[in-house]
């Protein structure tokens, strides 16, 4: 057998081994499916993605529907430099009268700034993902008893938040303790799903939209989340 | 009664430019408002000059009492104080003021890229809770606006997330 043979057969054994084990992981699976229960006494922790202006306003509105006794860890994930909605987390866990030590803020870098140029997104996609998987992945291997990063991720757009799930997905792979992911399409998308919804739909545990399928549109507010 | 106007974080320069034509005035006047509060954001328009950062223009137009600012940190108070909110299709700005119980009519900015703001404008005007108009037709927008023809929008109800949660999570 020729040199070249052998490693294209090498090749296809890794990809097939990779499509192997991502098929395991995916919301899909069997493997993906068997959920651990919960006792209506155990507690949670739950990060959720603020992605600026509307998107930030609309993950703290779902955040005021959970209930902190049992989501009594809460994690607020920023873009960098959107102090705004970094604000807007400590206002509204001031205004729940809740403890400050229970929650944290954490800051990442863009996947891709305003009016950066197309050439140079890649490097920052991929600076951003390896700060996520970073602080995704070894804080909870590094300290005892923690089971992951947090049991939910919580996201509703725009960009950033795909790498996120990225980082989320890379901890999956290795077989470590990762976060459900809860992706809630923003109110504002009526009849098409955003490009992160798009993205992000495949891979979510839950994918929830707020208008109902894009097929048979329900002209009603039952399904709003906000 | 008071006509608040808000075109969001950025700017909306056709509804500005709008707002001040003595169409618009006249009748706002008509049905009666005498206050015209405006947010004008970035927006390009004839005294967008004279107007800093943090600072107040007030002016008299046809007989109404106009204020014209840039940008304030909240506008909830500007919500409650307003009979009337005539603002840009943001889903955030939509939901803040009819869950004050506000009259809305809203203008989906047709400049920006993504034209889901029109969809969701044109949705809610269907479900009656608010009027979307387009910088032309807002004169009979306003005309027509009578509060009693639109419905009461439904109260945030964070039982429907919470199961969500609940559920992805094992709790049952």
């Amino acid at each position: 057998m020729s040199w070249n043979l052998s490693f294209f057969l090498g090749l296809l054994l890794l990809i097939s081994l990779l499509a192997i084990r991502i098929s395991t992981i995916l919301p899909g699976s069997r493997n993906a499916k068997s959920r651990t229960k919960r006792s209506a006494s155990d507690t949670c922790s739950v990060a959720v993605f603020l992605g600026s202006g509307g998107h930030t306003s609309e993950a703290l509105t779902l955040m005021s529907a959970l209930d902190f006794k049992r989501y009594n860890k809460r994690i607020y994930i920023v873009s960098d430099g959107d102090i705004l909605s970094a604000r807007k987390a400590l206002n509204f866990e001031a205004f729940r009268g809740e403890d400050p030590n229970l929650c944290s803020i954490l800051s990442i870098p863009r996947a891709r700034k305003v009016h950066q140029s197309l050439l140079s997104t890649p490097i920052s996609t991929l600076y951003s993902l390896a700060f996520c998987v970073y602080h995704l992945t070894l804080p909870p291997l590094l300290t005892s008893g923690q089971s992951s990063f947090a049991d939910v991720l919580i996201l509703n757009g725009p960009g950033t938040c795909f790498v996120l799930c990225v980082a989320v997905y890379v901890n999956k792979f290795l077989g470590l303790p990762a976060p459900k992911l809860i992706y809630v399409e923003t109110f504002a998308r009526v009849k098409a799903l955003s490009l992160s919804g798009k993205l992000i739909r495949p891979i979510a545990d839950r994918f929830v939209t707020q208008w109902g399928d894009s097929r048979q549109q329900e002209v009603s507010s039952s399904r709003w989340l906000v | 009664m008071i006509a608040f106007i808000t075109v969001g974080s950025t700017r909306f320069d056709a509804l500005i430019a709008a707002i001040f034509t003595s169409q618009v005035l006249s009748t706002f006047k008509k049905k009666g408002y005498t206050k015209l509060t405006v947010q004008c954001g970035h927006s390009t328009f004839k005294y967008a000059n004279e107007i800093k950062n943090g600072e107040t223009k007030a002016l008299d137009q046809e007989g109404i009492e106009i204020k014209i600012w840039k940008f304030k940190p909240s506008l909830e108070e500007e919500f409650e104080k307003a009979d009337l909110v005539v603002g840009h299709a943001g889903s955030g700005t939509i939901l803040d003021v009819l869950r004050k119980g506000k009259a809305m009519i809203v203008v989906p900015n047709p400049t920006l890229l993504d034209n889901h703001q029109v969809e969701l404008a044109e949705r809610l005007e269907e479900m009656e809770y608010l009027i979307a108009a387009t910088v032309e037709t807002l004169p009979q927008a306003i005309k027509r606006f009578d509060t009693r023809k639109t419905k009461p929008f439904p109260p945030f109800d964070g039982s429907r997330f919470a199961k969500i949660v609940d559920e992805a999570l094992g709790f049952t």
